[in-house]
Parts: C-alpha cells; structure tokens; sequence
C-alpha cells in the first residue's frame, strides 16, 4: 500500500513538472532526501526514479527557463574543482572499489548543487526549494520525534523509513540535519507565501520545531546537543529580547530535564570524557593518523582513504566484582576506522587542495550570508524584508552544519550541498536586484560614507573650493 | 502507524504546495526583478531623451 501511494506520488510529482518544469527540481529534492525508492519494496524501485528527476530537472532548465540573466558564481566553481578534483582522486584512491562506490553519489551531490542556483532566479523558486527540503525531511522527523515522544528511540535504536545508515538515515547526520533545519522552518513561519502564515502554518511550524529539537534525544546523538546550544547562542544576535529569549530557553531546557530518559543522561555524560568511551578515544586516533596520512600523501588518498589506518590506543575498562568497582587500562587495536569528523574526512581523502577549496567553500558561504543579513536587515518594503531574516537562517543552518561536521564524516552530505546551491542563489538573486537599481546602491554607499566621515572627521574627502 | 501518519501528512502538505506553485505565476518571473529593470529601463529611456533633447539644443 505505501509503496502504491509513494509510487503514485513520485509519478503525480513528475506529471506536474509538465505544467511548470521547474517542479522537476524538487522532485529530484524530494527523491534525494526521502529516498522513496529504498521504502517501497515494488514499484519505486523497478523504475531509476532518481535518475528521471536528475535528467527532467536538467532537461527542464535547459528547454524552457531563460538564459540571459544566468550568472556563473565563484563558489560554483570551487564546487567544480572539487568535483573535478574527487573525480582525480577517484582514479588513484587507495581502495578504488570502495572509492568508485562513494563517488556515484557524491559526483550527483556536487553537480546538482553547482546546478541549483541557476534554477533559483526567483523568490518564489528559492521558497519552494526550501519548503520541498523541510517537509521532505520534516516527514522523517515527524516519525522519529513521535517515536521518541511516545518512549522509543535510544543510541542505534531508533528506526527511521531507511535503515541503513546510509544519505540522512544515520542518526547523528539527521540530528544535525534536523537542528540545521529549524531556522528555515521559522523563516517559513514568518515570510513564506505559498502557505500564507496563518495559525495553522504557526501550529505545524512549532511542531516541526520541537519534533527536530526531539531528534538528539531520540538517537541519542551528543552531537546534536552540542547543535543545539551553538544554535541557540546564534539565535542571540537576531532575537528581539535577549533577556527574555535566554530566560525562555532556560525554563524550557529545565521542563525538558524530567522527560528526558537516564539512557540520555548517561550518554551526553560521555561528551567531556574523550578518554571514557571507544568512540570518542577512536576519533582521537583516527584525527592523529590522518594527520600522519596528510604529510605523507599531501595530495590525499581517494575517498574512504580511512580504510588503511590501523592503530593502537590505551582505554579505561570498567570492571564491576561484587560491590567493587576497579578501572584497568587496557590497549585496544582498531583497523579501518572511519574519519568521524568532515575536516579530517576531506584532508584524508582530498588532501590539502580539496580540503582548502572545500573550506574556502564555507567560509565565504558564511561571510556572504552575514554581509546579506546586515545589509538587509533595516529594509523593511515587503520585497526586501525576507533576504535579511533568510540569510541569517542559512547562516545559521551551516554553523550548525559546521559544528557537527567536526564530529561526523558528513563532509559530502547532499543536504548540505542544497544548503550552498541556496545561499549562492539568494546571494546571486540579490546581486541581481542590486544592479538594476544602482540608485539605491550608490544611495546606501553614499549614506555609509556620510556616516563613516562623521565618525572620524579627519577621513572625510577634502574638496577644493574656489578662492573668492 | 507512525510511519504511515507522518508520511501522509507531509506529502500531503507537499501535493498542496506543488500544486499551488503549478499556479503561481510568480514562479518564472519575480515580481520585485521586474519592477526594478523596469524603473531602470524608464530611467535610461529618460536619460536618452535628455541626451537627445541636449544634444539638438546645441548649435
């Protein structure tokens, strides 16, 4: 039954883009993230629907959307390097099969999000894409919140729609998915116009929220709690009362602390303690080997470059006789471990040139979004009040994305890559606009200046003026 | 049963939203973008005919 209804949507979504192909885009959004075809057990996966979406969203930008405003943006081709870069390393990677197995999707990430932003040449286009990307998550969250809600969940224990690690199906990599996510669906909330905010988009956004802040307790991911406080320090520069806002937080946090299970306690008891537990000791190894590795292949050794560390560690044991309890130390030897962090991920695999290329990638990701969010952030007409709020999400979403890329190999989640193809976008769109209206902009350089010269008299231009 | 609910409720949402978005003619052509090439195509027609009206009142 659920494959038929799933099936049957997939086929309505592709029907659709017939009307406006731009659809074509979000389908194959819809279809990255949910995977349908891994849920359903006939129908969705007889046909490559992935692929269909893939080729009518190229096909679809290619026959009917316009050209002469296209604009290639430098941080697409940063993902171009990259692109052509992990094709390189691809070819000589240390363990090819393995390589050649995470290349066939991580190729289709980086193009489709180098793609993205040519599609994006409206507001209502760059809304859509964020509606697809919260309800398509949304419904994996939902799931997994309700379950957690109603007494399930629990480290490796929560079961999703997939379950096989694999994309947004692994439970840290949702949890910092989801915590990312927030600040979109409140933007939705406020300036969204294809469901006008009303009570019931409120109702289903604070839902959505809270089913997202429920994700770290559910898969018990230590990684998402740290998601949570950095973005709840984030929300600090744009919230309205900040006393009132961390007041807020504090008395939620301590109606939260009774609900939450013991099994979470003992687990985020673990965060501080790098040598208590064989996770967090192995991602100190695994960090000090790819160092190692780095120095010796400056040029990376191919993805899953991880499968050739082997290294010894020295970890407490607990051991329980009776009522004593006694602590040995023990040396543990661990083989293929995998990087557990996005940094260390592309330094192993892609050396030092895909690791700078992709740093460079998000810091002017994060530097773009902060000079759009304080050049926005007074205009309030309505066509220019929802840039500044939508790029201080983005914002907002790739600091988390980045704080939790420090602890998971996410370094080529196609979510996040989604995230990019938006901020260059909005980042292009509003480029677009400024340079139809020179007016304004030599209004507002003209007005900084003004207020520049009368904070330092001395810097202000001297004019000649004619002797009498 | 979870699985079932949160699967229909956000595809659901979803049908609604792409349909309306099959609709909105905003889709293809943002209103604010042609606003503003408009004023600036008014403008530049403005200042041609200011260069022209200059141009024939010399001698």
């Amino acid at each position: 039954m659920i494959d038929l209804a799933l099936f049957a949507f997939v086929m309505a979504f592709l029907a659709l883009g017939v009307a406006r192909p731009f659809l074509w885009v979000l389908a194959y959004i819809y279809i990255d993230i949910l995977a349908p075809q891994k849920i359903g057990w006939v129908l969705t996966p007889a046909l490559p629907i992935s692929l269909i979406a893939f080729c009518a969203a190229f096909a679809g930008w290619l026959l009917t959307d316009p050209k002469s405003e296209t604009r290639f943006h430098y941080r697409q081709g940063l993902m171009l390097f990259l692109l052509l870069y992990c094709f390189a390393t691809t070819q000589t990677a240390d363990f090819p099969v393995e390589a050649a197995t995470k290349w066939e999707w991580v190729w289709k990430a980086l193009v489709f999000a180098i793609f993205l932003p040519f599609t994006l040449t409206t507001r209502t286009r760059i809304e859509g894409v964020i509606l697809t990307i919260v309800l398509t998550v949304g419904a994996i969250v939902i799931s997994a919140g309700m379950k957690t809600a109603l007494g399930g969940g629990g480290y490796g224990s929560l079961y999703f729609f997939v379950n096989d690690n694999s994309n947004i199906y692994e439970s840290s990599t949702l949890a910092t998915v989801a915590i990312g996510m927030t600040p979109l669906i409140a933007w939705l909330m406020k300036y969204g116009r294809v469901f006008s905010p009303d009570w019931r988009v409120k109702t289903f956004g604070v839902c959505l929220i809270f089913a997202c802040l429920l994700i770290p307790v559910g898969t018990e991911a230590r990684t998402g709690l740290l998601c949570i406080a950095v973005l709840g320090v984030l929300l600090l520069r744009t919230v309205k009362n900040r006393i009132a806002y961390i007041a807020g937080a504090a008395m939620l946090g301590l109606v939260a602390l009774p609900f939450l299970p013991a099994s979470y306690w003992e687990r985020m008891s673990t965060i501080t303690e790098h040598g208590g537990d064989q996770s967090a000791s192995t991602r100190v190894a695994v960090w000090e080997w790819t160092l190692d590795y780095v120095s010796e292949n400056p040029f990376g050794g191919g993805f899953d470059a991880y499968r050739g560390n082997s290294f010894k560690y020295i970890m407490p044991e607990r051991k329980e006789e009776g009522s004593s309890v006694s602590i040995e130390y023990v040396e543990v030897e661990d083989k293929g471990r995998a990087f557990h962090s996005s940094y260390f991920e592309l330094l192993g695999e892609q050396g030092y040139p895909g690791f700078i290329v992709w740093i460079m990638l998000q810091l002017t990701g994060l530097w773009q979004m902060e000079r759009l969010r304080r050049r926005y952030r007074t205009r309030d007409g309505p066509e220019d009040v929802w840039i500044g709020p939508l790029a201080a999400g983005l914002q907002n979403a790739h600091v988390v994305y980045l704080v939790g890329a420090a602890f998971q190999g996410i370094g080529y989640q196609p979510v996040i890559y989604l995230f990019l193809g938006l901020q260059i976008a909005l980042w292009t769109y509003c480029a677009k606009r400024e340079s139809l209206a020179p007016d304004e902009g030599n209004r507002q350089r003209g007005s900084r200046r003004a207020k520049r010269a009368a904070r330092n008299p001395s810097s202000a231009p001297v004019r000649e003026t004619a002797m009498p | 049963m979870i699985d079932y609910f949160a699967l229909a409720l956000c595809h659901g949402l979803l049908l609604i939203a792409l349909l309306r978005l099959a609709r909105r003619s905003d889709v293809d052509s943002d209103a604010a973008l042609e606003d503003e090439a408009d004023t600036l195509s008014a403008r530049e027609k403005r200042a041609k005919r200011r260069k022209i009206t200059a141009t024939a009142r010399e001698p």
